[in-house]
């Protein structure tokens, strides 16, 4: 009775270290799942700040379009938009210019005006969010539902999604994108898992690379080109690092191990 | 009466030299860049010359580019720097030898 209540005892110590240390992150609402706040200069304008989602986005662009070409940076606030940049068609500008999109045959809000009338505030709210809204929860869960599920993150599974022709991401766009040869697929490689019974990792560069290019990857966030010479631990990755840039804040979070660690023991 | 003629001609000219520059044709820089940079997507193909050139091409542009105005430069800075970087990346790669794998 004593030793069971030592156990429990210690676990509750472990659980509550590894929460004040924030090694184990509060789990987002599927909706919230890879939502950034961008503040840098909106509530010096009075406005409050934008409310960028991801979920909204990752359906009509892959992520080197906006992250490549169109130049957001990788992590929140780095890219310092303004909007007279949006006014001028860089950033958010370049997609949301209140024309109909020959990419998506749709006619997209414009982003951001020097002057306003007071019908028009309504456009600037769509972006510039105060507080979250039902609303907002409820177009996600309509588009949710149309998707294959996946257990983590957002619920959506974008890979799957794609295969199937329910969401078609553009990787180019005419007049900011440079028209490329299409991408020669590099050779996927196996990484060797350090933790004894953890299946290795299968990487899969045609899975990355048709939504990443290279430069989005190489060599910002991996520096090693050869096998081996970026050496990196879960560790760094739970910090946000390598793999961590993308997953668990918009990709598939760190947590569904399996997704990665897939090498079943017979390929070995 | 002849004088007015002249400059009208001249005027209709000048903005018909002008207007496929202003309006439809980019700038020369703009085609540079996207000439610089089409390379990326095989990089890795490319010889370890043909990467030289290309870096060297992208650090000229740079300074032509770093004189545009803060949104352009803002947004082609950063596109120039990661297509440079990638270039450098791989011909790093293809210059040194293989470093030893950790035990």
């Amino acid at each position: 009775m004593k030793k069971i209540f030592l156990t429990l005892l210690l676990l509750v110590v472990c659980v509550s270290l590894g929460w004040a240390s924030g090694m184990m992150k509060k789990k987002l609402p599927p909706y919230d799942y890879g939502s950034v706040t961008i503040n840098n200069y909106s509530q010096q304008a009075g406005m409050p700040p934008v409310q960028f989602d991801h979920w909204l986005h990752r359906q009509y662009a892959t992520c080197r379009l906006c992250h490549v070409d169109i130049g957001f940076g990788m992590t929140a606030n780095s890219t310092k938009i303004r909007s007279t940049d949006n006014m001028k068609g860089y950033f958010c500008g370049t997609c949301h210019n209140g024309k109909e999109s020959p990419v998506y045959q749709i006619k997209i809000f414009d982003s951001c005006a020097k002057e306003y009338k007071r019908d028009e505030y309504k456009r600037c709210t769509r972006c510039h969010i105060l507080e979250r809204s039902s609303a907002r929860e409820d177009a996600f869960e309509r588009f949710a539902q149309k998707m294959p599920r996946e257990r983590l993150g957002n619920g959506i599974n974008w890979e799957k999604a794609e295969e199937m022709g329910l969401v078609k991401p553009a990787d180019q766009l005419e007049g900011v994108s440079i028209m490329k040869p299409k991408l020669k697929i590099q050779q996927d490689f196996s990484l060797k898992s350090k933790v004894e019974g953890m299946p290795d990792i299968i990487f899969s560069h045609k899975k990355h690379t048709v939504w990443n290019g290279c430069e989005l990857c190489h060599p910002d966030i991996f520096v090693g080109i050869k096998k081996g010479t970026t050496k990196f631990s879960m560790v760094d990755i739970f910090e946000g690092k390598y793999c961590g840039v993308c997953h668990d804040k918009v990709a598939f979070p760190q947590s569904d191990c399996a997704r990665c660690h897939n090498k079943s023991p017979q390929e070995k | 009466m002849k004088n007015v003629t002249v400059t009208i001609l001249a005027t209709a000219v000048l903005l018909f030299t002008a207007v496929p520059y202003g309006n439809c044709a980019e700038p020369p820089w703009r085609t540079e860049f996207d000439e610089t940079c089409a390379g990326t997507s095989e990089a890795m193909a490319l010889s370890q010359s043909e990467l030289q050139a290309l870096i060297g091409r992208c650090e000229r542009l740079q300074k032509i580019i770093e004189q545009l105005d803060e949104s352009a430069r803002k947004v082609f800075l950063k596109r120039l720097l990661m297509c440079k970087n990638l270039y450098q990346y791989v011909l790093d790669a293809k210059s040194k030898p293989p470093e030893p794998l950790a035990q």
